[in-house]
């Protein structure tokens, strides 16, 4: 006999209250890990996006909230262009377009942008110089708008044809639209206007280069250039995304730790008798504490277990939700899971400390008289 | 808090203790004085209502005195960490309603008492084993308590209270839930244990002829020492006044 299987017994004695609170635990640190691991997922698949489209630094408009919002005049375009070092500057409009009843990621980039020839292609061709109102889309998107080549869509009313099938690799990108600038420009009003620019420079691996590159182009106008994996620290929308996924995990947490501490408080309420016997025959205070909040350890470690059971299963099937899933898929990782198992058990600890301090302070006898 | 040794204290004294419940209304116990010597056999007999379990749980120490203090070989005891180390190396307690853990099979009950000794898991299973066989249960040890009789629960509790051989042993109406045959066997019982071990024993009862088998009987009427007696002679010391 040792505490751990003392703590054993008492949740087999409850076996619905056990079973009921240690899935809440489960449910709460399940949904924490899943939507967690969204998020991340979200922003993952949207650097890794950046950094296949191609280019060193992004110029953003300064104060822009994100890769939708800013504008970047073409002088200052022309400026940025002429910063030495930069070996290729395209302008890109980038807009979240209503398509077939859903939205879509829509790039525009100028005719003769050398993202063209970054398009990894899998099916068709890009569009000519000068041809208009033709896309390539990702593949995701192609499946998720129902479309394959020479078929026509639509986005923001306008109608494009379908030449090219890209078969890129990032989540992003396979969701992404690509279409020529100007009737991009056109179909969103925005005529002459870029809301980023990549940029290559000719020595991106030197750092210090880099930096003075930088700083030239952000003394060119009213602009930022930052790495792509900045980009998305700088972008309002994942701030809030990011906040969103950390306020859910936490409420998540605490909710586990809210069901320890009600199952405790319950289960050291039934057995204050028991508790005054263990003070009777010398345990301690602190190893009576120590066995209650050793039974909260173990509704918390099987809890989480099946948290993490739960958002696995949940990856899983996320991938088979019509639209959504396809664009999204994650997976929870040790980096992810280990953070959150950790809040979950610190907190539930905390909550287990509660009752088994309520329960030492009673004088034994007193104890052993309740029912 | 270790305090001078009273030297003429016994085993264990009661000086002026006094236990006032609801903030006055009730007084379990009124400035009683009392001394325990070692190997001492006390009966604590009266009424319903009259203190003894007051008593017997400030011998222990699950309650404390409102005032007055507890002496332990010649210490006052006022720690609650003092009170928890005398429960677990010098003081058993056998309760009329056995107060064993339903859950746990008889073995393990007996097991709870030895944790937190520094004892291998092993050793504590062996000499909770062997305790057992002492009271006459080595036959089920890995029965749960529930499904034994109520004669041989309270051999499960005196195996428990004894497992950490102390040198005093407290039993509150130990044969007080049990029918007339288990009850003399029990009594048996923990006369026979204090006659092989030579440890203290104090007997709460409300039985006379469990009370004639103790060589001391102190008779309690509303928290107040009326009688000890010491084999049918009145002690030449009543050492309780009332002060009301």
């Amino acid at each position: 006999m040792n505490l751990v299987r003392l703590a054993l017994r008492n949740l087999k004695r409850r076996p619905l209250r056990t079973f009921l609170s240690v899935l809440g635990i489960g449910l709460a640190v399940g949904s924490a890990l899943t939507l967690t691991a969204l998020s991340q997922s979200i922003q993952d698949g949207a650097r890794e996006g950046i950094h296949e489209i191609g280019g060193d630094l992004i110029v953003m408009q300064k104060g822009a909230s994100g890769i939708f919002g800013g504008f970047i005049p073409d002088r200052t375009l022309e400026r940025v262009a002429s910063v030495p070092g930069i070996v290729r500057l395209s302008g890109a409009l980038v807009a979240l377009a209503s398509s077939g009843g859903g939205n879509v990621l829509t790039f525009g980039w100028p005719d003769a942008s050398y993202l063209w020839k970054r398009v990894p292609l899998r099916e068709g061709r890009l569009p000519a110089a000068g041809e208009r109102h033709v896309a390539v889309l990702g593949d995701t998107a192609a499946v998720s708008l129902g479309r394959k080549l020479n078929d026509e869509f639509s986005v923001f009313g306008e109608s494009f044809r379908v030449v090219g099938i890209a078969g890129y690799t990032s989540i992003v990108n396979r969701s992404l639209v690509l279409v020529p600038l100007v009737d991009l420009q056109e179909a969103t009003y925005r005529p002459r206007q870029v809301t980023i620019a990549h940029v290559s420079v000719e020595n991106a691996r030197d750092s210090s280069e880099l930096a003075r590159i930088r700083q030239e182009i952000e003394g060119a106008g009213d602009v930022v250039a930052a790495a792509p994996d900045e980009v998305l620290d700088r972008d309002r929308n994942f701030t809030i995304l990011e906040a969103v996924s950390l306020a859910v995990a936490i409420v998540a947490a605490a909710m586990s730790a809210l069901y320890v501490l009600t199952a405790l408080v319950l289960a050291t309420q039934e057995r204050t008798r028991e508790i005054g016997i263990f003070a009777a025959i010398g345990w301690s205070n602190g190893r009576i504490m120590q066995s209650i909040v050793i039974e909260g350890i173990l509704m918390c470690v099987i809890g989480c277990c099946l948290g993490v059971l739960l958002s696995f299963l949940a990856a899983y099937e996320f991938p088979h939700i019509p639209t959504i899933g396809i664009r999204i898929p994650f997976r929870p990782g040790a980096g992810l899971i280990a953070p959150v198992i950790a809040g979950a058990m610190v907190l539930c600890i905390l909550c287990a400390l509660l009752p088994a301090w309520r329960a030492v302070r009673m004088l034994p006898a007193e104890a052993l008289r309740r029912m | 808090m270790i305090e001078a040794i009273d030297r003429g204290s016994g085993l264990i004294a009661l000086r002026g203790v006094s236990r006032i419940h609801d903030g006055g209304a009730i007084a379990a116990l009124r400035n009683v004085d009392l001394q325990i010597r070692e190997g001492d056999c006390v009966a604590i007999v009266g009424a319903s209502g009259s203190g003894k379990s007051s008593l017997v749980n400030i011998l222990c120490g699950i309650d404390y005195p409102t005032s007055g203090h507890v002496i332990w070989q010649g210490r006052a005891i006022r720690r609650k960490k003092e009170w928890v180390q005398l429960r677990r190396l010098r003081i058993g307690i056998v309760f009329q309603e056995f107060n064993l853990i339903p859950t746990l099979t008889a073995l393990e009950n007996v097991e709870l008492a030895l944790l937190g000794r520094g004892m291998t898991a092993k050793h504590r299973y062996t000499r909770a084993g062997m305790v057992l066989g002492h009271v006459g249960l080595d036959h089920r040890p890995h029965h749960l308590v529930t499904r034994l009789s109520g004669g041989e629960r309270q051999r499960v509790a005196i195996a428990r209270a004894i497992v950490s051989e102390p040198k005093l042993l407290l039993a509150d109406e130990p044969t007080g839930n049990l029918d007339s045959a288990s009850a003399a066997k029990i009594a048996d019982l923990l006369f026979d244990l204090r006659e092989m071990t030579g440890m203290t024993l104090v007997l709460v009862t409300h039985d006379d002829t469990l009370a004639a088998r103790c060589a001391r009987q102190i008779r309690l009427r509303d928290g107040t020492v009326v009688e000890d007696t010491l084999r049918g002679l009145i002690s030449a010391t009543i050492t309780s006044r009332s002060r009301t």
